[in-house]
């Protein structure tokens, strides 16, 4: 298990990490809000995450949405196979470097095999993006 | 980590962005507005299931797509507005994700790009996109 590293939010945890996560990630969980309506994950900013204008390259940011909004749908199932059908991102503003990014992940609605979930990542509380996306679960035996 | 040789046809892609180099390579061949492009799966792009995850797809198509817009102007600067993405079905390590960009619209400020991406002739995913040129109002 990793430290986290100083200057993430408090609260903050490791988040399940192996194969492509791994690679781009350290992905971090931080603590629900309201109620539990509210799934957090974040990560830092880093050279590799970059594009050459000096901006979070759109392809992590989706990349972070997929890790957010695919782990907020296990922790709202309990699913253990599912897999992204859509998504549809919005890229309202940059993310730069060393900046902590974090996404805000809302279940709308939960049917037998399908989750409909919203996403915004924010840093600073500047928006960066704004998501929705549908996520295939197994219906339950 | 070994670097995949260029698939047979294929030339390996020159790559600025440092997330694209990350992730990377990825292979091109033909010329100009009709090129296509491809990357092979490797171990780091999968998930714990076995399964290319869906951020590479997502980078992919960014990095493709916006090459197809960079193209059409020019290499003029523009950033990404919005991208819709549908995954038809999953790939594997070792299997090579081909895609040929394509316009549908290039405005004066506006441009809608769009591509399938394809294993082995099967369509996988599907992504269309809205970029802005910067400075064009």
């Amino acid at each position: 298990m990793t430290e986290c590293p100083a200057g993430l939010p408090e609260g903050a945890e490791p988040a399940p990490s192996g194969g492509f996560n791994q690679f781009i990630g350290p992905f971090y969980r931080l603590p629900d809000q309201e109620g539990g309506a509210v799934r957090r994950f974040c990560f830092v900013a880093e050279e590799k995450h970059m594009n050459a204008a000096g901006s979070v390259h759109g392809g992590m940011l989706m990349s972070f949405l997929d890790v957010a909004m695919s782990r907020s749908t296990r922790l709202a199932t309990d699913a253990q196979r599912l897999s992204t059908v859509a998504l549809t991102t919005d890229f309202v503003g940059p993310g730069r470097l060393g900046e902590v990014i974090e996404a805000r992940v809302r279940v709308t609605r939960r049917t037998r095999t399908i989750v409909f979930l919203s996403a915004e990542l924010v840093a600073a509380e500047r928006i960066l993006v704004t998501a929705t996306g549908l996520w295939k679960i197994p219906a339950a035996p | 980590m070994t670097t995949p040789a260029p698939p047979p046809g294929y030339r390996q892609t020159r790559l600025i962005d440092p997330f694209e180099i990350h992730v990377g390579p990825v292979f091109e061949k033909g010329e100009g507005q009709a090129r296509h492009y491809a990357f092979r799966v490797q171990a780091h792009h999968v998930n714990l299931g076995g399964r290319l995850h869906g951020g590479m797809l997502m980078t992919f198509a960014d990095l493709t797509l916006g090459q197809a817009v960079w193209d059409a102007t020019g290499n003029a600067p523009c950033v990404t507005l919005n991208m819709q993405t549908q995954f038809l079905n999953a790939a594997r390590e070792g299997d090579l994700v081909e895609v040929q960009p394509a316009i549908t619209r290039q405005g004066r400020s506006l441009i809608f790009a769009r591509g399938d991406f394809s294993v082995a002739g099967e369509v996988i995913f599907m992504a269309s996109s809205v970029w802005k040129l910067l400075g064009q109002n």
